[in-house]
């Protein structure tokens, strides 16, 4: 499936140094914030909470809610402004005049949202031992999900990045439905915390599965059956690729 | 089939390097190509010229894969841009009107990386974009962005840019357009060189005395449609590219 290796491997590699380059701006942040909700909801508020009865502390559920939001973000982000920007600037012609499979170029291009999503990620948890160590329950589950996640969302940026007209419509499908659904999937309280129509209302919510997935992969404890995070999570990632791939096909946006 | 010094296969027999056969395309309900056919020949100098407007950009942009069309066929090298666009976009090299470059990465990182694409690997790509620069006197900027280089420069890198996979066909749109007479005169020389060597040329532009001084054979495009072809002599018939041009254009 792959007929241009070398292809690939060049483009993937410019797009993880386009984001090392300014890691300032794309890998710092993210471990910043991190390290605030862990001291200030982890270790200032969440010693307060009552959380003795699910064998946690609040911390310890909060880290891999922090860990999935910010591997989203970051993966969204990184595609979604690596290809506007080649679409504004119009250098995604370098790409599209080349001896790429419409599949190899989103792979390409995929390459730098996983690695953006999984080195923040890593970071996330890596913060979490200046407050509370903690291991990783399922080591091997927790890498099928963070590649998962990291498809998913790196494909749905480059999905919005061909949708988005300018800068202002880029940021709509991240700020008005990516975030309020990761919020509302678990990534700071558990589900039994909230009325009994909204926890009925969130089994509907992706997020909440893939929340979920890295919560158990790391604590061993989760609030959806796990078989649901594991298919779901896989297919979402299978359909937002081919769909990517589709789209690329298509030249939606890209071909006049 | 042979491949050349990039690995790219070339069937040796094919005589035409572009095929268009029926080509139609519209921008919404403006029909911009309309039943365009003809050939360029493996190896030619061949001009495409038009008013603006007339189709050349959209017809390069079809042959490139930069746009979609609504029938027709285009091959490349006996390969079909649509089916088997992989192995028709390594025989081409493009040096687009726009400076449409990475605004992140420096003139030799941009060819590494645009040679990578192709399938070169760093090692040769590097050595190869170290020559194009020197051979287009970017050398010194080598490790510059292209912002900092001045119009006539980024022609330059435009040009390094196309010739990076050593395509066999190489695409100019315009490359000579606000050029000063030196860099006119070095890209002039530099193509000739490219034809004599056995590089399938296919250049547009708007100066008649170019096209006339550089090609073997010549199309003239007007509102979408092909309304003149063939070798210079027969083009020209004793008139000057000029005259010929207004003639077949003049219909507004």
């Amino acid at each position: 499936m792959i007929t241009n290796p070398i292809g690939v491997i060049a483009l993937s590699k410019r797009e993880i140094v386009r984001f090392m380059a300014v890691s300032s701006q794309t890998i710092l942040p993210p471990l910043v914030s991190s390290a605030l909700f862990m001291y200030i909801f982890g270790v200032a508020i969440g010693n307060r909470i009552a959380f003795e009865a699910t064998g946690f502390s609040y911390l310890g559920f909060l880290v891999p809610g922090l860990m999935t939001m910010h591997l989203i973000s970051s993966a969204y982000e990184n595609t979604s402004s690596s290809l506007f920007i080649a679409r504004w600037h119009n250098h995604i012609q370098e790409v599209l005049l080349a001896p790429l499979s419409y599949f190899e170029m989103v792979l390409g291009l995929l390459a730098g949202g996983i690695a953006r999503g999984v080195m923040v990620c890593a970071g996330v948890y890596g913060i979490s031992f200046f407050f509370s160590p903690m291991g990783v329950v399922h080591p091997f589950l927790l890498s099928y999900f963070i590649i998962n996640i990291a498809v998913i969302f790196s494909c749905a940026g480059m999905m919005g990045a061909l949708w988005a007209e300018d800068f202002g419509m880029l940021n709509l499908w991240n700020v008005y439905v990516i975030i309020p659904l990761v919020f509302m999937g678990g990534v700071f309280h558990p589900m039994t915390m909230l009325p009994p129509l909204i926890q009925t209302i969130s089994k509907f919510n992706p997020m909440f599965y893939l929340v979920n997935g890295i919560r158990y992969s790391v604590i061993g404890v989760t609030d959806a059956p796990l078989l649901s995070c594991v298919v779901l999570s896989l297919i979402l990632a299978l359909g937002f690729f081919f769909l990517t791939v589709y789209l690329f096909k298509r030249g939606y946006k890209l071909r006049t | 089939m042979k491949p050349t010094d990039f690995g790219i296969p070339m069937d040796k027999t094919t005589k035409k390097a572009v095929s268009i056969q029926n080509l139609t395309k519209y921008y919404g309900s403006f029909k911009a190509l309309d039943d365009v056919s003809f050939e360029v020949g493996r190896g030619d100098f061949f001009a495409f010229l038009g008013p603006n407007g007339a189709g050349k950009t959209t017809t390069i942009n079809v042959i490139t894969g930069l746009s979609n069309y609504q029938s027709g066929q285009v091959n490349i090298f006996g390969y079909n841009t649509t089916t088997q666009y992989t192995q028709s976009r390594r025989l081409v090299g493009l040096c687009a009107q726009e400076f449409n470059f990475d605004p992140f990465l420096t003139l030799h990182q941009l060819l590494v990386y645009q040679a990578g694409y192709f399938g070169i690997v760093p090692k040769t790509a590097s050595k190869r974009a170290d020559e194009l620069l020197e051979r287009f006197q970017l050398m010194e900027k080598r490790n510059l962005r292209h912002r900092a280089l001045s119009g006539g420069m980024r022609k330059r890198l435009l040009i390094c840019r196309a010739l990076i996979h050593d395509p066999a066909i190489l695409i100019l749109d315009e490359p000579t357009a606000g050029c000063d007479l030196e860099l006119k005169y070095m890209v002039w020389e530099y193509l000739q060189q490219l034809n004599r060597e056995g590089k399938t040329i296919f250049l547009t532009t708007h100066y008649m005395e170019e096209a006339e001084k550089l090609c073997k054979t010549i199309g003239i495009i007007h509102k979408g449609r092909i309304v003149r072809i063939g070798d210079k002599k027969e083009v020209l018939q004793d008139k000057t590219l000029e005259a010929v041009f207004l003639e077949v254009t003049a219909s507004g």
